[in-house]
């Protein structure tokens, strides 16, 4: 150490390369400037020429101090300067360095690995050997240690491997294992500790006194951990609780829900006052928001306890139709169970099926609509399903009715209750039929002790017929919602823990318009909201694999391979340990959320309970600044004006009036370039924008790239000389041809897509095949051409090497049935009168979709020639014809453009020519 | 469409707009078969009048002048004269050396090498002479689209590496026009030009040089280094140097002027500060037949 109190140098023998500074002087000031560098056509004529005299030259005095200044600041910088060197270690035994790790240190860890760094550097200035211990396990069944006296830079390399847990420390393990430690002479301890109250704390502190003076370090007053409790259910909104071990101050929190994926789906501010350590936040939110939660956690706090996870218990409710009769599908707007899905639907989780298989599903709410009796069996499943908690939803119907009218629910079912909360009247009651003097009943408001209060109730909601309920003392209490004469509508009972709910309607639209209305929606999302939540789900059930877990920043991640099942009591009490870390544990679908909150929360107080003479405080300190850093970078700065002085002293440079535009390019070129580095998404995405507008601001044809590059540039150029023959005789005007690549460009734009078929074309990737079959099911057209002489006569026989390509080449993709095109097919016609379709070659045949069986709208969706078309349109840039076409004469040439002319409108306006033919004879009976 | 060769083109017809269709004075047509405006004074294809002279059978029937046989009992048959065009073979100096120029606000030789080119074809098209470049293998050719093609041509050929125009078999009589910088060694132009004068064509040079190389305007310490892959050369005073340069390219020019002279051809310079109408009409000089006659 060399220096003043603020300032020091980590390597002070550098600085004697200063001596060498003047030698370097002499050396600079002999060499002089490179020459300035010209390009010059004539140099012929000036080769061998000298002029007459050559003066010495010297490199300029200002050049030499800017080199001599960038050396020095070199030397310093290399010399380690260091601002604020910190103070010593006192006794002249090891450091040891007690860390906590657990869940509540993760918070400040990044400062609490700066202090363990700083300490550490300090440690190696004073050549001390240093002890480590952590006060947290790594794996349930490792024991805590102590490392031996370790050389400083292998004790940093062991401190910057240390993660916090998302488990408490154990101090009384630290404890036992602190009191082995044995050093020589008098160490100097620090414990970082985590700030907060644990039991042991005491017992730790004073085993560690006795290895030499100790101070405790903690983040500071008030910046100890907070913790979130996990939700409770209140059905309406999810409120979630905050807490902090001290109670001193005001503190405002933001709780964030975020959803399965990390998005954000909701924000919730929280305060706690001075003098408290709880506060509430309160989350209102849409039901499908509410159920998209998959955790809380409080903003910018990075340790397990400010994350709380939630389960499936605390989201959307699993509803069970019972469906047993095939018959529902035929007619859905008569089927019960259409209205009751779709009015389920947004806020719940439907299941179809039998009751037996429903029942061995989680559920919350099963709803029966009206149907007929049940076998004892089932009954008495039900009826334990509804006692376990269970919300069991009814509706009344013609079958009820008849159930009752005979010696049915009320009477017949021996022993066992009838599974409806009220007792009900034999027959129905009709309102307003044609044999009634009667109208439709309407609904009377809801009572204010009702599940439904609140609800708004259309005026046009009617109800036609209804069963009864045998009037009792305690039917007014069970009804839930009643028509404007005083009769029950909704009635429900308790059973055990579940609830029995009667409709006392049906629930589609025979006896009510009730399952049209909005209300219907409401109702049944109150009726759902009162349920108990899964039900069914047994608490003894066996131990639970672990599925993700929390680490002790509280991020989600896969188990590690310390993790362990999840014993039931384990869950039940919040047990979290190093075997059970916080996160979820079970299947898909049947997930337990094991959160740290409620373990720590009774506990949860700050440290105070040390023995005297320990001295504590805040481990933020002025941290050391190596100012070495800067000084290089200075001289780099600085070199690097050296080089552009030498670089416009032998003229390489632009001079600004004429390279001010090039620098400002090269510059932005530079950005732009980092910009691209840094987002290549961005980019990518750009593209693709880019390629979308091109496609879709203009008509363009379109081919696909085979990769084969002459059989592209033909296909190009091909289409190109279509476009501009279109442009030219048709309202069509096309922009230049664009090729698209089938991994990586949308071919959902193009009506007509180019495929040129060629042997040496490599088999199609499977997201291309996926495309091309989009692309001809949702109807564009795909022009296949074979480029063979004579080819095509048979498509997928054994053929020449083309009809082999076709072959291999569409082997995954779907080929509607093909047929040659006949005399009168709208191809003929679409735009001039054609016989034949050559191309470069003539007389081969061209196939197209057999549109008279295919659905859609008449067009083919696959045409495929082999009489080389693109062959015969390929131009030039000049506008010239780039092949000969066979057998010949430039009458075939016009013939082929007038081909593509006709497959070009084909593509475009569709069946609308073959509709054209009818047009004579709708006029002329127009005209009758 | 090219874009850069459209304007090209249409920079030279502004610029040979202002003359007349250039004639060339061609005492020797090139032996082609197109028609043009050169008199061969023999019989052949022509539009004006040359000699009658009498049937013979085997000539065909709508030769026959009716008139001129009504008047005697003999039947003749009007000939008319022979009309040819001449055909010019067009070349410019593609090198790396072309490609440069001391100031960014002057135009580069080659370019301004090609407008002059493309500004006396246009003039020679509309006179009706056949043109082509040297090198390209097209049939020389009068017309709209025939300018329209070699200025794509022009524009689609990139830097080549020859100072001095290929060999090339051209039929005898035919005319040469060569714009370059022509500071190739004296004794390869003079081969070149040889082996034109050789074969019976006669031509005419462009020297088209940027003004840095004429004066030399640099100063100090300066490492010069070639375009086309030559040693460098370090001076530590430009301005040492400056009156020899001068006599050197002096020399050169002086050259270039006795080689065209001895091959009987004829030689323009251009520097591409000075406005292109003058080089045009000072070329238009030298090539027509009017101003010789």
């Amino acid at each position: 150490m060399l220096g003043l109190e603020t300032f020091a140098f980590a390597q002070p023998w550098l600085l004697l390369a200063l001596v060498g500074l003047p030698a370097l002087w002499f050396l600079l000031r002999v060499t002089p400037p490179a020459p300035k560098s010209i390009r010059f056509p004539a140099i012929r004529l000036l080769t061998g020429l000298t002029p007459p005299e050559e003066t010495p030259q010297r490199t300029p005095l200002w050049l030499l101090l800017l080199r001599m200044l960038a050396v020095a600041l070199l030397i310093l910088g290399l010399a380690g300067p260091v601002l604020h060197p910190a103070g010593q270690l006192s006794g002249s035994g090891p450091l040891v360095l007690v860390i906590d790790d657990g869940w509540a240190a993760a918070g400040t860890w990044e400062e609490r690995q700066r202090a363990m760094e700083t300490l550490i550097d300090r440690a190696a200035r004073e050549e001390r050997r240093v002890i480590l211990m952590t006060t947290a396990r790594e794996r349930p069944d490792e024991p805590l240690t102590a490392s031996n006296p370790l050389r400083p830079d292998a004790a940093l390399e062991r401190v910057r491997a240390i993660q916090p847990k998302p488990w408490p420390s154990d101090l009384d393990a630290a404890q036992a294992v602190a009191a082995e430690i044995g050093v020589t002479g008098s160490a100097h301890v620090i414990w970082l500790s985590d700030g907060l109250a644990a039991p042991g704390t005491r017992e730790l502190a004073a085993t560690l006194q006795r290895l030499g003076r100790l101070s405790v370090l903690h983040a500071g007053a008030g910046r100890a951990a907070s913790i979130v409790l996990p939700p409770e259910n209140t059905g309406t909104d999810v409120r979630v609780t905050v807490q902090r071990p001290d109670s001193r101050g005001a503190k405002s929190v933001t709780v964030l829900a975020e959803g399965e994926d990390g998005r954000l789906v909701g924000t919730a501010p929280a305060r706690v006052e001075a003098g408290e350590t709880a506060a509430t936040a309160s989350f209102e939110l849409p039901l499908q928001l509410r159920n998209r939660i998959a955790r809380v956690r409080i903003e910018g706090a990075r340790h397990a306890g400010a994350v709380a996870l939630l389960d499936e218990r605390w989201q959307r409710r699993p509803v069970g139709l019972v469906s047993d009769s095939p018959l529902e599908a035929a007619q859905p707007l008569l089927s019960e169970l259409y209205y009751l899905e779709r009015a389920l639907k947004p806020y719940a989780e439907i299941s179809r099926g039998t009751l037996d298989d429903l029942l061995k599903r989680d559920l919350a709410v099963l709803v029966l609509a009206d149907r007929g009796k049940l076998s004892p069996e089932q009954r008495e499943a039900v009826s334990r399903w509804v006692e376990n908690g269970g919300l069991l939803l009814r509706f009344a119907g013609p079958k009820l009715a008849q159930d009752l009218s005979g010696d049915g629910i009320t009477a017949g079912e021996g022993a066992q209750p009838p599974l409806l909360p009220v007792r009900l009247r034999r027959g129905g009651r009709a309102l307003g039929g044609t044999m009634s003097w009667d109208t439709p009943a309407t609904l009377a408001p809801f009572g204010d002790d009702s599940p439904f209060a609140g609800l708004e109730i259309p005026s046009d909601i009617t109800v036609s017929r209804q069963v009864l309920a045998e009037p009792s003392l305690e039917l007014g209490g069970k009804t839930w919602a009643r028509l404007a004469d005083g009769t029950p509508l909704v009635t429900a009972g308790e059973r055990g823990d579940g609830w029995l709910v009667l409709v006392h309607t049906t629930a589609n639209t025979s006896w009510s318009n009730l399952s049209l209305s909005g209300l219907f929606v409401r109702m049944l999302r109150r009726v759902v909201t009162v349920s108990e939540g899964l039900s069914g789900a047994a608490d003894d059930q066996p131990a639970l694999p672990p599925q993700r877990v929390l680490d002790g920043f509280g991020r989600l991640t896969e188990p590690g391979a310390g993790v362990r099942t999840l014993p039931a009591e384990a869950l039940r009490d919040h047990l979290v340990s190093a075997g059970n870390p916080p996160g979820l544990y079970g299947r898909d679908g049947q997930r337990r959320a094991h959160n740290l909150g409620p373990m720590v929360a009774p506990s949860l107080a700050p440290l105070d309970d040390l023995p005297p003479g320990v001295t504590a405080g805040a481990f933020a300190m002025q941290p050391e600044t190596r100012i070495g850093p800067w000084l290089l970078a200075t001289a780099l700065v600085l070199m690097l004006v050296d080089m552009l002085i030498a670089l416009g002293l032998r003229g390489l440079l632009p001079t600004p009036r004429r390279g001010g535009a090039a620098g400002t390019t090269a510059a932005t070129m530079l950005i732009f370039t980092a910009c691209m580095l840094a987002w290549p998404g961005g980019a990518k995405a750009q593209g693709d924008d880019e390629f979308a507008l091109k496609a879709t601001l203009d008509t363009r044809l379109a081919y696909i790239e085979t990769g084969v590059a002459e059989a592209d540039r033909i296909t190009r150029q091909g289409l190109t000389g279509i476009s501009r023959v279109l442009a030219r005789r048709s309202a069509v005007e096309p922009e230049p041809p664009l090729g698209v690549d089938l991994l990586s460009d949308e071919i959902a734009f193009f009506p007509l897509l180019y495929w040129s078929i060629s042997p040496e074309q490599p088999d199609l990737p499977p997201a291309g095949v996926r495309k091309i079959n989009h692309f001809l099911g949702h109807g564009g057209t795909l022009l296949i051409d074979l480029r063979e002489a004579g080819g095509g006569s048979s498509l997928f026989g054994q053929g020449t090497p083309a009809t082999q390509a076709l072959r291999r080449l569409t082997r995954d993709i779907d080929i509607p049935p093909l047929t040659p095109v006949d005399p009168e097919h709208v191809l003929t016609k679409a735009f001039y009168l054609l016989q034949d379709f050559p191309g470069r070659y003539a007389g081969g045949a061209l196939w197209v979709e057999d549109t008279a069986t295919a659905p859609g709208d008449g067009v083919a969706s696959v045409m495929i020639t082999a009489n080389d078309w693109v062959g015969a349109w390929a131009v030039d840039e000049s506008g010239q014809p780039r092949l000969p076409v066979v057998p010949g004469g430039e009458r075939q040439r016009e013939i082929a453009y007038r081909v593509g002319v006709n497959v070009v409108m084909y593509a475009l306006t569709g069946n609308y020519k073959a509709d054209q033919v009818h047009v004579p004879a709708i006029l002329e009976r127009l005209g009758q | 469409m090219a874009t850069p060769a459209l304007t090209a083109r249409q920079r030279a017809e502004q610029l040979a707009a202002t003359l007349p269709p250039l004639l060339l004075a061609a005492e020797r047509v090139a032996t082609t078969v197109a028609q043009g405006v050169h008199g061969r004074r023999r019989v052949g294809q022509g539009e004006t009048f040359w000699q009658y002279r009498d049937y013979q059978p085997g000539d065909p029937p709508p030769s026959i002048d009716w008139r001129q046989s009504a008047k005697s009992d003999r039947v003749f048959v009007r000939q008319l004269e022979w009309e040819a065009a001449q055909s010019v073979w067009m070349w410019r100096d593609a090198s790396a050396s072309m490609t440069w120029r001391s100031n960014r606000n002057l135009p580069t030789k080659r370019e301004r090498a090609e407008l002059l080119m493309l500004a006396l074809m246009v003039l020679m098209v509309r006179a009706g002479e056949h043109v082509t470049l040297l090198g390209t293998g097209m049939p020389p050719a009068a017309g709209r689209g025939t300018l329209g093609r070699l200025s794509e041509a022009l524009t689609r050929e990139g830097t080549g590496d020859s100072d001095l125009p290929p060999p090339e078999p051209l039929p005898r009589a035919a005319q040469v026009v060569l714009f370059g910088d022509f500071l190739a060694p004296l004794e390869s132009v003079e081969r070149c030009l040889r082996d034109f004068a050789e074969r019976g064509v006669s031509g005419h040079l462009v020297q088209v040089l940027d003004p840095a190389e004429e004066t030399l305007p640099y100063e100090g310490r300066v490492r010069f280094e070639g375009l086309e892959g030559e040693q460098p050369w370090l001076l530590s005073r430009v301005e040492g140097v400056r009156g020899a340069y001068r006599r050197r390219l002096r020399a050169q020019e002086e050259g270039i002027a006795a080689i065209a002279r001895r091959t009987g051809w004829s030689c323009t310079w251009h520097r591409t500060d000075r406005p292109p109408q003058t080089a045009l009409l000072a070329i238009y000089g030298a090539l027509t037949a009017f101003m010789q006659r």
